[in-house]
């Protein structure tokens, strides 16, 4: 009797403020966010992870991270299964195989729960955005800057991908090659090889010797996958080539600070991970609170993070690309 | 007379159960029986490679190349999917073209007499090479729904599909290993390989006959396989595995051949599942995860010496107890 009371007392206020229209009736904060990684325990995905914690306690979410230690996407489709049992209300992936992770992430979207994509992408009917670090033409375009500040003065290049087959290396490739050929700053360039590696440590480290001896005035090599780049420095400072074959392309601060600190190589470039889990779980939280509309041309503001757009297909570029010298590596802790 | 459980196969039950309070304990969410259902998903595919390695390992050999041949039978069965062949006729074949790779190894391992593990590492990586040839990089998803029931369905809206075939391929490898001339064979050639020679029996042709029953079962994962993850890549099934042979180890069954039965490791997969289950509900982190399946294994490969240990000190407590009470 008491509990009617209090609820006809409750619905009446709830009416007299006007609180009955659906929009107002949204929840604003207090949603529960979950993410996982390829992979946990990679400095990478740490660094991501810590950004989402931050826009989730800035926001007043509940923010869960979990994954397998290693990349295998039956473990990631266990991990989503397992986040599903725990009602979320959405979840956060990079995702290993974008084909293998739909069934269950179709499931999610079936039952009201947001899923947002960072970093790698799934099959785009089965999540509603996609956080993507930088467009391909960026990716090139910084990479090619870097390899300036190696040879301001040009000379020949090569290039190292995963596979032929591996969507973005092979844009990024081309587009650095469009640039040479059109735009007058990199024209001083010229492609002189393109190897694969497999994302391979040992792999990388071969490709980069048989690179230098094949080419003997080569100047840089450029690899977007940061397994290559590393690796290709290691080459470069075992072979004795320091000063006149430089590596660069994508790499993790961690990885290549050494090489920047003594001087063998000059620059490397990445984007800011932590800032794009930041973003990621941002924009999740306001499609959860029913502020962002995916519509391509919306823009919104996402913290201290910034202004962005959405584009086709849902896809946010977080596209703050970050150039690794001696002089700001020390600043970066991934 | 209803036969008694034998004790190893009677811990891993109580462990089960230990685990699912444990579960139960650590998350508020393990307690429903759609969740526990839904989550036997996650062991079946690996659980058939387990049956289908247990029958190789109880003649005192191994095959590591069984993820390889799932991933070459997901293709596989891309293939015919994108032929337009019904699953009716795609299964037998794909089925038969995993039982001709296991049949391959079992060739190479009888009838040539090389260690297992050398050849099923060599065909591990060719299998999965042939995988990655006659698939495409991206990814074949265009499967048609009748390829996927198996794989994504449920029983009266709680039980996956892919569970109760689990159970059924589970009771039939039991029978065939307990109630055959094959399966007593296959126990006699583990325990004791030329007295098994010398009793007449075909050693080789049962070994390739195990290898080509572990191949088929390997196909028959396949199509769980493509069900659940509704995609076929040559990279399939890469590292799982290590938790197939954890499954047989800790199932009770003896790596050197010759004892230990089915039900143990379908146990010990129900035990793996109910933790994996538990702590990835509980949001547990991977390393740690890694750290307690790791060290179930090694409970496993202990569990001979750690039960004769346990026996042994009982009996000679036993036996000073009762020279006391004399």
């Amino acid at each position: 009797m008491k509990l009617h009371t209090t609820l006809f007392a409750g619905a009446g206020i709830a009416l007299a403020l006007g609180l009955g229209d659906s929009a107002a009736l949204a929840k604003d904060s207090g949603f529960k966010i979950m993410m996982t990684p390829k992979w946990t325990g990679f400095p990478y995905f740490e660094a991501a992870a810590k950004g989402g914690r931050e826009a989730a306690a800035e926001l007043g979410d509940q923010f869960v991270y979990a994954g397998a230690d290693h990349a295998d996407v039956s473990l990631q489709v266990e991990t989503l299964q397992n986040f599903l049992a725990q009602k979320p209300d959405a979840i956060e992936l990079a995702a290993i195989d974008l084909n293998a992770v739909a069934p269950v992430l179709k499931q999610a979207l079936k039952r009201g729960i947001t899923v947002t994509t960072f970093d790698a992408d799934a099959a785009q009917d089965a999540r509603d955005m996609f956080v993507n670090q930088l467009s391909y033409k960026q990716a090139a375009k910084t990479m090619l800057d870097c390899a300036l500040l190696d040879s301001p003065r040009g000379g020949e290049i090569a290039f190292v991908a995963a596979s032929p087959t591996a969507p973005n290396h092979t844009a990024h490739i081309k587009y650095m090659k469009e640039y040479i050929k059109d735009d007058p700053k990199y024209q001083v360039f010229k492609v002189v090889d393109t190897q694969y590696a497999n994302d391979d440590d040992a792999k990388s480290y071969d490709v980069a010797i048989n690179l230098m001896q094949a080419h003997p005035d080569l100047k840089v090599i450029i690899s977007s996958s940061a397994v290559s780049a590393p690796a290709g420095a290691r080459a470069i400072s075992a072979s004795g080539h320091v000063g006149k074959v430089f590596s660069t392309g994508f790499a993790l601060p961690s990885a290549i600070k050494g090489y920047l600190k003594d001087g063998s190589e000059k620059c490397f470039a990445l984007w800011d991970p932590e800032e794009l889990g930041y973003l990621a779980t941002y924009a999740t939280h306001l499609k959860l609170a029913g502020k962002l509309d995916l519509k391509p041309g919306t823009t919104f503001e996402a913290g201290k993070a910034g202004e962005y757009t959405v584009g086709d297909g849902g896809e946010i570029v977080y596209g703050k690309a970050l150039m690794f010298t001696k002089d700001n590596v020390d600043k970066f802790n991934f | 007379m209803i036969r008694k459980l034998p004790q190893w196969e009677l811990t891993l039950v109580v462990l089960t159960l230990a685990a699912g309070a444990w579960s139960a304990y650590l998350s508020p969410y393990y307690l429903s029986l759609d969740q526990i259902a839904y989550s036997t998903r996650q062991f079946v595919f690996p659980g058939i490679l387990a049956i289908g390695l247990a029958v190789v390992v109880i003649l005192g050999e191994i095959d590591i190349s069984l993820a390889s041949t799932l991933a070459f039978g997901a293709v596989l069965f891309s293939k015919f999917s994108a032929f337009g062949a019904p699953i009716w006729i795609a299964t037998p074949l794909v089925t038969a073209a995993c039982a001709a790779l296991g049949t391959l190894n079992g060739v190479l391992v009888a009838r040539f007499g090389l260690p297992s593990l050398a050849v099923t590492l060599g065909t591990m990586g060719a299998f999965r090479g042939l995988a990655f040839i006659l698939g495409s990089e991206t990814g074949y998803t265009g499967f048609d729904d009748s390829y996927l029931y198996v794989g994504s369905e449920q029983a009266f809206g709680l039980v996956p599909v892919s569970f109760i075939l689990f159970l059924v391929i589970a009771l039939a490898v039991s029978v065939l290993m307990r109630r055959t001339v094959f399966g007593r064979r296959c126990y006699a050639i583990g325990l004791n390989k030329e007295a098994s020679w010398a009793a007449g029996i075909d050693v080789a042709r049962i070994k390739v006959m195990a290898y080509a029953l572990a191949g088929a079962l390997a196909g028959v994962a396949a199509l769980v396989w493509i069900g659940q993850y509704g995609s076929a890549r040559g990279d399939n099934a890469d590292g799982a595995i290590l938790f197939v042979v954890t499954a047989v180890v800790l199932g009770g069954l003896d790596i050197n051949g010759g004892r230990g039965a089915i039900l143990g490791v379908v146990l010990a997969l129900f035990l793996l599942g109910t933790m994996r289950n538990g702590m990835g509900l509980a949001n547990v982190a991977g390393p740690i995860q890694t750290i307690v399946l790791g060290g179930l294994l090694i409970v496993g490969v202990l569990r001979p010496i750690l039960f004769q240990g346990a026996v042994r000190g009982y009996r000679f407590a036993f036996s000073r107890q009762a020279v006391a009470s004399n």
